[in-house]
């Protein structure tokens, strides 16, 4: 009945999970904030936790990975390494868990091998408990992170991802188990990685119970959503047939796509003789008392869609993918159309494409493709670059089947054969020139970046550069509380704030008038520290004055065979292949654009030498808008 | 009515001149152009002229200036330093118009404007000079006479303009060659720029301190010395820092320039407050440079540790007193340093931050301490006048008291909207050789260092931008 704690040799680690009497509970705060609440619980929130948190017992803290490591630098300014750094102090003895999506990392498509090794080193230093996962389960996937987790003497918790269907049988996770286990051996932790919350109670624990058949030394690790309510039986049919380890969390903050409450787990398992071990209930309960008033100010990141979803069944969709995808239809004005997207189409695209997990990248690229699918009405008429790289088996090999003839022929045209023939097979990526993006990186900044600044930026380029930036501007924002950091709608005149910046030293900041002046400035006067300062801010520009009215999409494309390249939708600017002066063929690649996570290729259609680029890398676009100009010799 | 004096100046000296006006219970007028508008000498000030759109060319106008004068009823002008103030026929208009000019009398300073002229009267009253000459003739012969003077004295030699000054028209010559390829240069520029071709030559003495002599004169012929500053910590012969007394010279060096510029003074038949300027070579020997024919910029150093207000002592004696204490009665004591706080970036080569606007001011106090400012919160910087801010002087009884008391103040001193010499002056103050006394006029040529730093925004107040923002914008963009 031991609490496990960190900086235990993994060995140790093992050795007391094997003989466990009862079971040990994961809090999985970061899934819950990227299920429940796109991704944005603060940092501000998990500091307030921390103490009930490392009084409670847990065998971890999932605290980092997946979207998170993104979301912190994208949206919730702060650095991923110091977030783990300030929690590490308020919580010494209790392990930090990542989720690492293999050769995707933190992202949506393969690094290179070093980049990889190398975030893994610089992440290793604070992650105790690597979980890692490919959504093909294609295990050479995983390989090098793997390596270098055992390297850096941390735990390797590889999974293999679960979903249902015919294929979807005991004999083929046995089969992945032991597949996994002639890579790693036999230290490791194994994840059932049930990212939808899909099956029953009873299947859930037959399959636990096969794995335990075939590998009884092996300690499993359920982790599961409550999509459709129902985690609490799957969680409690697992750990009768011999997890030894399940997820959950804290029930201030439970939603309805992430974890269930840790204190059901404790309660439902108790009722049936079995015990939570090291963990104290009271601290459980003290940790949604210490968080609870801080729900109300992410309100406006929670679902638009309130309640559970038992129709994940049928669609499939991991629990972080519902809020994203539920925002998307309300921003895109056709939530409407969500239970045909999701009740018809996806389950059709599904068994389509494969019937593999649907989990990121391979999620993004389901929904992306049912969504264009259905509102298109040309059914795979419109790829993404992701889906085509997916069908060329990029990503892996299909583990059960390939997608038929017609959707080869439909995406990649009356040649398909030859393209998958010259094109197919796993992507080949080779290794990054490390030292030369150092200095592209120094020469962004000004400055010699840290080694952490380098790995941020080796994974998100220009938003790593605009999260410097910001710091440099703005502070250490974290210290914000989300009653400041994500308030909608403005101050109240006079309301006082009170904060502590990052030296610990408290502030006062008192809100006055907002006036604007004739020339369209405003300006913002706050009492800081008692001496009034003023902000003024510049007139927004008039978002597409400088466009030109929307152009069609035969209009976008007439344009592209005139040698005029336009953004043929709405998205960022990834990266701009050519240069200035540079020949192109038809076929060439130009630029890559990103939307909806997805990246999208624009390809030359025409020859003829680059004579202008007009978009700037991290831009947003409108469909319509120049991207670079082609002139075409003259016959 | 009370007695009216007019200030015939803008900016941080207007409002230190107007103190004393006031404080000697008569009125300030002041007069501005129309980017003074907002300046805060206007208010301070008992009444105020508006004297044309400038820039600058209204408060260089003497007749205009001698109008307001008139116009409002001042008897008397102070100048201040820059602008008219060295100006000999404004000092003659202002006889002429019946007006008292509070500075020594137009002869004198026709006199010392003249460089040549003021050698000549110092070389006959027997004060040490660097080794120099008069006018050269014009044409080649007077390329020969300067490459004899080379072949005498050694190179490196200065060519100067004779009617150039405040460090423009000044070459440095290393060289007999340089020297042939720079004289006729030398002769058109100063023709195109002062309209006056006469050039001389002196010594250049490597690396001196600048060492100056604050003295004061009855129209009897008192005259007083109230002690040494050290004024060597400059940017391309500006200053930028200044220090009383010039505490590296033993008591008999120092005694020795102050009874030096004492009879300086006299041999010009000196009146009101002037300044002797001396370059103090590394052996310790000590030339005549100059002098300056007006209050000082860095007179307050001088006020902290004499007691002595100068200003108001130029007004009494120009209104028709006696100095009321002599050389005995002033005693200076512990040791005062004066920073001109400039909106300018020392990273951009001192850069010009006019046309931006002073969103935080926040400005430090308490023992020891002296502002001399006229900047506020909201305040937009001209870009048309000179980048002073606020002059901060600090004293203390030991050096290194005096330095403590100045980072206390730099670091409390916050001044946001233009970048300024702030963080610079942080930088220097904490380098060995400054603490260690150790600077002459190379200072910062010597010490790169001083300009590696980083703009000093407070953390909160880049917080305060982000929650400015957030309420502007009604979210948080950035969280989005």
């Amino acid at each position: 009945m031991t609490r496990i704690t960190q900086g235990m040799a993994p060995s140790e680690v093992l050795a007391i999970l094997r003989q466990a009497d009862g079971y040990y509970i994961t809090n999985t705060t970061r899934d819950m904030s990227q299920s429940d609440y796109k991704n944005r619980i603060l940092l501000h929130t998990d500091l307030l936790a921390a103490p009930a948190r490392e009084a409670a017992g847990y065998f971890s803290l999932e605290i980092t990975g997946g979207a998170s490591v993104h979301v912190d630098i994208l949206r919730k300014q702060v650095d991923p390494f110091l977030k783990l750094e300030l929690l590490r102090e308020k919580m010494p003895d209790t392990m930090f868990q990542t989720l690492c999506r293999g050769v995707n990392l933190f992202g949506y498509r393969p690094y290179p091998q070093n980049v990889i090794r190398l975030t893994v080193r610089e992440f290793a230093k604070y992650v105790d408990v690597w979980r890692t996962f490919d959504f093909m389960n294609h295990v050479p996937n995983m390989q090098a992170v793997f390596e270098e987790v055992a390297k850096a003497g941390k735990i390797n918790e590889p999974c293999i991802c679960f979903s249902t269907g015919p294929e979807h049988t005991n004999e083929y996770y046995i089969g992945k188990v032991r597949e996994i286990l002639d890579v790693t051996g036999d230290e490791i932790i194994l994840c059932i990685k049930n990212h939808g919350g899909l099956g029953t109670p009873r299947r859930i624990g037959e399959l636990v119970n096969a794995i335990k058949q075939a590998y009884p030394d092996l300690v499993i690790h359920y982790h599961g959503h409550n999509t459709d309510g129902n985690d609490i039986g799957r969680i409690t049919a697992a750990i009768e047939n011999g997890a030894t380890i399940v997820d959950a969390s804290d029930h201030a903050f439970t939603g309805f796509y992430g974890p269930p409450p840790i204190l059901t787990v404790i309660q439902t398992m108790k009722d049936l003789g079995k015990t939570a071990i090291g963990i104290d209930e009271e601290a459980v309960i003290a940790t949604s008392d210490a968080i609870r008033d801080q729900r109300p100010h992410y309100a406006q990141f929670e679902a638009q869609i309130k309640g559970f979803l038992p129709t994940v069944q049928i669609h499939k969709l991991p629990g972080g993918a519902m809020g994203s995808s539920l925002e998307q239809a309300s921003k895109g004005g056709f939530l409407d159309r969500m239970p045909d997207i999701l009740h018809k189409e996806l389950p059709r695209v599904q068994v389509e494409l494969g019937n593999w997990w649907s989990v990121t990248p391979g999620s993004q690229i389901l929904w992306t493709t049912a969504v264009s699918n259905v509102l298109e009405g040309d059914r795979y008429g419109n790829p993404s670059g992701d889906l085509k790289n997916l069908l060329l088996g990029k990503y892996g090999p299909f583990p059960f089947y390939r997608p038929e003839d017609w959707i080869y022929e439909k995406v990649f045209g009356s040649d398909w054969e030859k393209i998958l023939e010259e094109e197919g097979g796993i992507m080949e990526i080779e290794d990054m020139d490390i030292e030369k993006e150092r200095r592209t990186l120094t020469e962004r900044l000004g400055s010699e970046p840290t080694e952490q600044q380098l790995v941020l930026y080796l994974q998100h380029p220009n938003d790593a550069v605009d999260f410097f930036k910001f710091e440099e501007q703005f502070g250490r924002a974290y210290v914000l509380p989300p009653s400041i950091f994500l308030r909608q709608g403005g101050f109240q005149l006079g309301e006082t704030l009170v904060f502590r910046d990052d030296t610990g030293q408290e502030h006062i900041v008192e809100i006055g008038p907002a006036q604007q002046t004739d020339d369209g400035e405003t300006n913002v006067y706050l009492n800081v520290d008692h001496d009034q300062q003023l902000f003024v801010f510049e007139p927004e520009q008039q978002e597409g004055c400088a466009t030109v009215a929307q152009l069609s999409k035969e209009e976008i494309a007439k344009l592209a065979r005139q040698g005029d390249i336009r953004a043929p939708f709405a998205g960022n600017l990834y990266g701009i292949s050519v240069e200035v002066g540079q020949e192109v063929n038809e076929g060439d690649q130009l630029v890559v654009l990103e939307a909806m996570k997805m990246q999208t290729p624009v390809i030359s259609e025409v020859s003829g030498t680059v004579s202008e680029i007009h978009a700037k890398v991290g831009q947003a676009l409108q469909p319509g808008d120049r991207i670079l100009t082609i002139e075409i010799p003259e016959e | 009515m009370k007695t009216k004096i007019l200030v015939a100046n803008r900016g941080e000296i207007a409002i230190r001149i107007i103190r004393a006006i006031q404080e000697l219970n008569y009125d300030a007028v002041a007069i501005y152009e129309t980017p003074d508008r907002d300046s805060r000498h206007i208010r301070i000030a008992n009444e105020a002229v508006w004297i044309g759109d400038g820039p600058r060319c209204d408060y260089l106008d003497i007749d205009k200036v001698i109008d307001a004068a008139l116009r409002s009823g001042a008897v008397a002008i102070h100048p201040g330093y820059g602008f008219l103030a060295e100006n000999p026929r404004f000092a003659r208009a202002c006889e002429d118009a019946g007006l008292i000019f509070i500075g020594p009398s137009s002869v004198t300073i026709e006199q010392l404007g003249n460089k040549v002229t003021a050698r000549r009267i110092m070389a006959e009253a027997g004060i040490p000079m660097v080794p120099g000459t008069g006018n050269l003739s014009p044409g080649d012969a007077g390329l020969q006479e300067a490459i004899a003077f080379g072949r005498e004295h050694g190179y490196p030699i200065m060519l100067k303009a004779t009617s150039g000054g405040g460090g423009r028209g000044i070459r440095r010559i290393e060289s007999e060659d340089e020297l042939a390829e720079q004289y006729p240069i030398a002769r058109s520029e100063a023709k195109a720029a002062f309209n006056d071709d006469s050039v001389y030559l002196e010594k250049v003495v490597v690396r001196p301190k600048h060492v100056e002599v604050q003295i004061i004169a009855d129209r009897k012929g008192n005259t007083v010395h109230l002690g040494t500053r050290d004024c060597s910590i400059q940017r391309r012969n500006q200053k930028l820092i200044e220090i009383a007394p010039a505490f590296h010279l033993s008591p008999e060096q120092s005694e020795a320039i102050c009874q030096t510029a004492v009879r300086a003074a006299k041999a010009a038949n000196y009146f009101n407050a002037g300044t002797v300027e001396f370059l103090l070579d590394a052996d310790g020997s000590f030339y005549f440079m100059e002098i300056n024919t007006r209050l000082q910029v860095e007179h307050t150093v001088t006020e902290m540790i004499t007691g002595i207000d100068i200003v108001r002592t130029q007004i009494k004696l120009a209104m028709g007193k006696d100095l009321l204490f002599r050389q005995e009665d002033v005693m200076p004591r512990g040791h005062a340093i004066e920073m001109r706080i400039n909106a300018e970036d020392p990273r951009n080569d001192f850069m010009p931050e006019g046309g931006k606007t002073i969103t935080v001011y926040r400005s430090p106090g308490g023992y020891g301490v002296r502002l001399d400012g006229f900047c506020y919160q909201g305040f937009t910087i001209p870009e048309v006048y000179d980048s002073l801010l606020v002059k901060l002087t600090v004293f203390g009884w030991s050096w290194h008291e005096t330095v403590d008391r100045l980072r206390r103040c730099l670091t409390n001193f916050v001044i946001t909207g233009p970048k300024t010499t702030i963080p610079f002056y942080m930088n220097l103050i904490n380098d060995p050789d400054f603490q260690a006394g150790e600077f002459d006029t190379s200072f910062l040529d010597t010490h790169d260092h001083l300009f590696e730093y980083e703009e000093q925004v407070s953390e909160v107040t880049k917080l305060a931008r982000l929650i400015a923002e957030i309420h502007y914008r009604g979210q948080n963009t950035y969280a989005a």
